[in-house]
């Protein structure tokens, strides 16, 4: 009996010990060492975005809260969605009331991403740059760091990478990068701040989806390690893209109509962007099998670490000027083509546009405006004729593409424009029978008219009746109609920043 | 004393007796209501449309109740007689809305429970009128066909009141007054079709079918009715109707055939050409049919119809009604057949058109209008479903399918235009608009989804993809797809679509097709694989 009972108390002790053991060592794994922490900082934005509607306005001043960190030379890294628009950044350390001025030195708007300048030298003062890891592997844990809104101190949150594939970059609104899932709390407000794995950064936490349980997103390495080398000159070049549109091949016989020889992957180019980097090397009924070496399945996916992500990965890791090798399945053989990597070609219209000023120009009380994503998004702006000129004319008829599609937006009533102050989205093919290009263009030709002109006429392929003003009266009224509706300047045709001023 | 209380008892009833006559004057003639027993009956229909996103299967059943008034055509000796009608017999006439797509009409009278079975004898779903027939003489016992009398307007009438039933039970019928608020031109939208209507206030019992009166006489039928209001078709309208049903091929009624806006201000019409303040109308576009037609031109100026000098705004000097829209000659004034002239200012000088009042048609056009007792088209093709984009298909977006179905699809309505591609561009604008043509109007073909089948897989995510060609051979219509499929190329048959759709290409294997369409047809149990 004593001897069970002595049996009993050693077992008992000896497992007390090892879970005590366990627990110490899987703290220290998880304990983040206080430099961490340190380097992490809140970022208060007051912004001011311009009124796409009324383009000569701004809207209200608000504010907007994220997330950063301190990397080397001093940069603090953070989302391009949390300081857009700004008028005054405010970096605020771990528990401290003390706000620091900072200023935006970089900005990416098509991989949202920034890089931040504190004015104040104090303020890096016994700070340490976090190092940056690379792509996790899946099932592993990580944690997020940031100040969600909920609460003003540092938030630490923990989950696993659930997925890596590519997904739409919410911020710009088009664009399609690699992204990180993971279940670790990702909030409004965490946006910005650090995704940790064994004490070094392997993401940048930018956005969640509201649909779903769980989901946060956070841009990996490779993609931030692009953005840093694009900015090295002082100026930001973009991602490249292909400038190819695909579809799968996963349907047998399609790849028999192609005989495609057995075993083979590939996919199938179905239309070449005009001006991009494939255009005039690719065509269309090309299958690419190869990129870089990296055989593309019939699903258009490459093998990447212990992912299958779509091709496109391999351009956009790399820089505008970079060569990229495919090889291309065309007429029965096999063809290995170098192409050099472009900027998208089509225009910063089809993203949202952030830190400009919208152009305008205002002629007889009609508000002209080039046709943006901004604007086409606003409330009742989706219509047929809209979303065509911004969408499809692009794909249905490329060369009818115009450098950008000028669209009377809506009218000032005044005495010249009586009968039209209803009028709205009126798209503009033409003055007085000549082409329109841009809103430029359409400024020099208002400019350059003769003064005996009587009319100005503007038509439009979505419209039976002309627009048509006396000239005359336009011009003689032009100074009454500012004035009237409060507005400074009759027109900004060339692009200026919308940025803090301080 | 007791001669000053009877005199002054006769003043005070004299004067009762002043204001009460007075008030009875003032008062319209309430109208007997009886003579209605025998004039219109109660209808209860059931009706199961299409569902356009699976064109071999019908939607849930629904039932409507509503009225028909007991009618008999007019003579009418101008053309060829329809066989399915006779001027001897009584018929109902009632909406289209009410019988569209009716699996079974039931019709019963006042007092009696015993339901009989209509059927439909002709149907104007773009003026929302249809004409039944009851075969059991039965049926007809004592019930009379209603005199019909033109509706008055308030300024030529003491009586401003209008009536119509209320049927609080199958057994009780009683009156509801309303007044007569405007005298309008309606746009019924699933037809896009302009038609004068009556628009009342007060009579919201009423329903579908209901007849409408006005100094104990009817002068026209409640069209719909709801939330203390309600549309009505007038007399001469619903006889026209009546008159058109007795010909064959029915025609529709008087209609305009352009589209007009209003000059905004003097620079524009200075820039067309017409004189300072010249009244008028700017034709921004002709239709396929309807009242000048055949010799308007888009950017026409109209500014006389017949004797009737337009304004600005499109209205004219009605003799009943005063200043309407001119749409309202087409109420009693012009009628289908007749002979008008146009005057127009076109590249600034004024011409006269001659020209003859026509109907308004369904056809025409590039998206067809809603249409009711058709069955949908469509075609299957190793899983790929083409059909013809319609509004009807459009519609099943639900409510607000203006908002929520595709946008592409929907700039097609719009526009009234096909595809437009490089180097072909087949709009509708070069259709040839003239009666005599013999050639539809191109249309959208869509494949509206992919029914899975290991034939098409990872061609799944394919919906309401635009098709352009099958076999290299332009698609223009929902039978050009199965006779291009009689041309593969090589061993298989090619789809491309138009960019903007997930994918632009697909293939399908000849030598599997066949079996494909078997296995399809036996998995998803669909009727037939073709309904052109």
């Amino acid at each position: 009996m004593f001897r069970f009972q002595q049996i009993y108390l050693f077992s008992f002790i000896y497992f007390l010990y090892a879970g005590v053991i366990c627990l110490t060592v899987t703290t220290i794994a998880l304990a983040a060492p206080d430099h961490i922490e340190k380097s992490v900082f809140r970022i208060t934005n007051y912004q001011q975005s311009p009124d796409w509607k009324s383009p000569w306005k701004m809207k209200p001043t608000s504010r907007g809260q994220g997330s950063g960190f301190l990397i080397h030379g001093g940069w603090i890294l953070t989302n391009a969605h949390v300081v857009s628009d700004s008028r005054m950044l405010l970096v605020n350390k771990i528990s401290s009331p003390k706000p620091f001025l900072a200023d935006v030195a970089a900005i990416a708007h098509d991989s949202d991403l920034a890089l931040l300048k504190v004015r104040d030298p104090e303020f890096y003062k016994d700070l340490r740059p976090l190092e940056f890891g690379g792509i996790p592997e899946l099932r592993s844990r990580v944690r997020a760091y940031g100040y969600p809104i909920g609460g003003h101190e540092l938030s630490r949150t923990e989950g696993v990478v659930s997925r890596i594939e590519f997904g739409t970059y919410v911020h710009p609104g088009i664009d399609s990068h690699l992204l990180v899932q993971t279940d670790s709390a990702i909030n409004p407000g965490n946006s910005g701040g650090p995704v940790t794995q064994s004490g070094q950064v392997i993401g940048v936490a930018f956005q969640s989806n509201l649909r779903l349980n769980d989901v946060g997103y956070f841009i990996p390495v490779p993609l931030i390690n692009r953005f840093l080398a694009d900015i090295k000159d002082g100026h930001y070049a973009g991602v490249p893209e292909i400038g190819v549109e695909t579809s799968s091949l996963v349907n047998k016989y399609y790849r028999q109509y192609l005989r495609l020889p057995e075993n083979t992957g590939g996919i199938l180019v179905e239309r070449i962007v005009p001006q991009s980097s494939a255009d005039g090397i690719i065509f269309t009924g090309d299958v690419l099998t190869k990129i870089e070496n990296l055989q593309i399945d019939a699903a258009g996916m490459v093998r990447y670490g212990e992912q299958q992500v779509t091709f496109y990965i391999e351009a956009e890791n790399r820089q505008i000027g970079d060569s990229l090798t495919l090889q291309v399945w065309r007429k029965g053989k096999f063809q290995n083509l170098t192409l050099i990597l472009k900027a998208p070609p089509f225009g910063a219209e089809m993203r949202n546009s952030y830190d400009k000023i919208p152009e305008y120009l205002i002629f007889g009380g009609l508000v002209f405006i080039a046709l943006n994503r901004n604007y086409i998004h606003s409330p009742g702006n989706v219509t047929p004729p809209l979303a065509y000129e911004h969408w499809y004319r692009e794909v249905e008829r490329p060369h009818t593409r115009r450098e950008q599609t000028v669209i009377i937006a809506r009218v000032l009533p005044t005495p010249v424009n009586s009968g039209y102050a209803n009028l709205h989205n009126f798209v503009v093919d033409s003055l007085n029978g000549k082409p329109v290009r841009s809103l430029a263009h359409l400024d020099k030709m208002l400019k350059k008219m003769p003064p005996e002109m009587r009319q100005v006429v503007f038509a439009s392929e979505w419209q039976n009746m002309p627009l048509v003003l006396d000239y005359k009266k336009s011009v003689e009224q032009q100074k009454s109609v500012l004035e009237r509706y409060g507005i400074l300047a009759n027109h900004n045709t060339s692009p200026k920043k919308n940025r803090n001023l301080q | 004393m007791r001669k000053k209380h009877l005199l002054f008892s006769f003043m005070g009833c004299s004067l009762f007796g002043t204001i009460f006559l007075f008030t009875c004057a003032l008062q319209a003639k309430s109208p007997e209501i009886k003579p209605w027993f025998h004039q219109a009956v109660l209808l209860k229909t059931y009706q199961q449309s299409y569902d356009w996103r699976i064109p071999w299967e019908k939607r849930d059943i629904r039932t409507q109740t509503g009225m028909a008034i007991v009618v008999r055509l007019p003579q009418s000796s101008k053309s060829k007689v329809s066989e399915s009608v006779d001027s001897q017999t009584l018929y109902l006439l009632t909406t289209a809305e009410m019988v569209a797509d009716a699996t079974l009409i039931e019709a019963t009278r006042k007092g009696i429970r015993k339901p009989f079975q209509a059927k439909l004898v002709v149907m104007d779903y773009a003026a929302n009128l249809a004409l039944l027939q009851i075969e059991k003489a039965k049926f007809w016992g004592n019930l009379s066909p209603v005199e019909w009398a033109p509706v008055k307007s308030r300024t030529n009438s003491d009586a401003n009141n209008i009536y119509t039933l209320k049927i609080k039970s199958q057994d009780e019928w009683d009156m509801e007054s309303g007044i007569i608020d405007r005298m309008a031109v309606g746009h019924r939208e699933v037809s896009d079709a302009w038609f004068p209507l009556l628009k009342l206030r007060g009579v919201s019992q009423s329903g579908q079918g209901y007849p409408l009166l006005q100094d104990n006489e009817t002068v026209g039928m409640i069209l719909e009715a709801g939330g203390g209001e309600a549309k009505a078709m007038q007399a001469e309208m619903l006889l026209e109707f009546l008159r058109h049903a007795s010909n064959e091929p029915y025609r529709s009624l008087a209609h305009r055939g352009f589209i007009w806006q209003r000059l905004p201000q003097g620079s524009t019409a200075d820039y067309f050409q017409i004189p300072s303040g010249k009244p008028g109308i700017w034709v921004s576009r002709v239709l396929p049919y309807g009242t000048g037609s055949d010799v308007l031109i888009h950017g026409d100026y109209l500014t006389k119809i017949g004797k009737w000098t337009l304004s600005h705004d499109g209205k004219v000097k009605h003799p009943e009604w005063g200043l309407s829209l001119f749409d309202l000659l087409f109420l009693d004034q012009l009628k289908v057949g007749d002979s008008v002239v146009l005057e127009v200012i076109r590249a600034g000088k004024p011409i006269v058109l001659k020209t003859k009042v026509s109907a308004y048609e369904e056809d025409g056009r590039t998206v067809p209008l809603k249409r009711v007792g058709h069955s949908p088209r469509y075609v299957i093709q190793g899983g790929f479903l083409f059909q013809e984009l319609t509004l009807n298909y459009l519609r099943m977006w639900g409510a607000n399918w203006r908002t929520r179905a595709p946008i592409r699809l929907r700039l097609f309505l719009e526009q009234n235009k096909t595809v437009m591609i490089d180097g072909k561009n087949k709009t509708s604008d070069s259709y040839s608009a003239t009666k005599d043509s013999t050639e539809l109007p191109p249309r959208i073909v869509l494949v509206t989804q992919v029914i899975p089948d290991p034939l098409n897989i990872g061609y799944q995510e394919l919906s309401n993809a635009i098709v352009l060609q099958v076999n290299g051979r332009y698609i223009n219509r929902l039978k050009d797809v199965p006779d291009a499929f009689l041309y593969p190329q090589d061993d298989f048959h090619r789809i491309d679509f138009l960019p903007g759709a997930e994918r632009l290409s697909v293939v399908l294997p000849v030598a599997e097709l066949e079996k494909s369409n078997r296995r399809i047809k036996n998995n998803f149990r669909i009727p037939k694989l073709q309904a052109l």
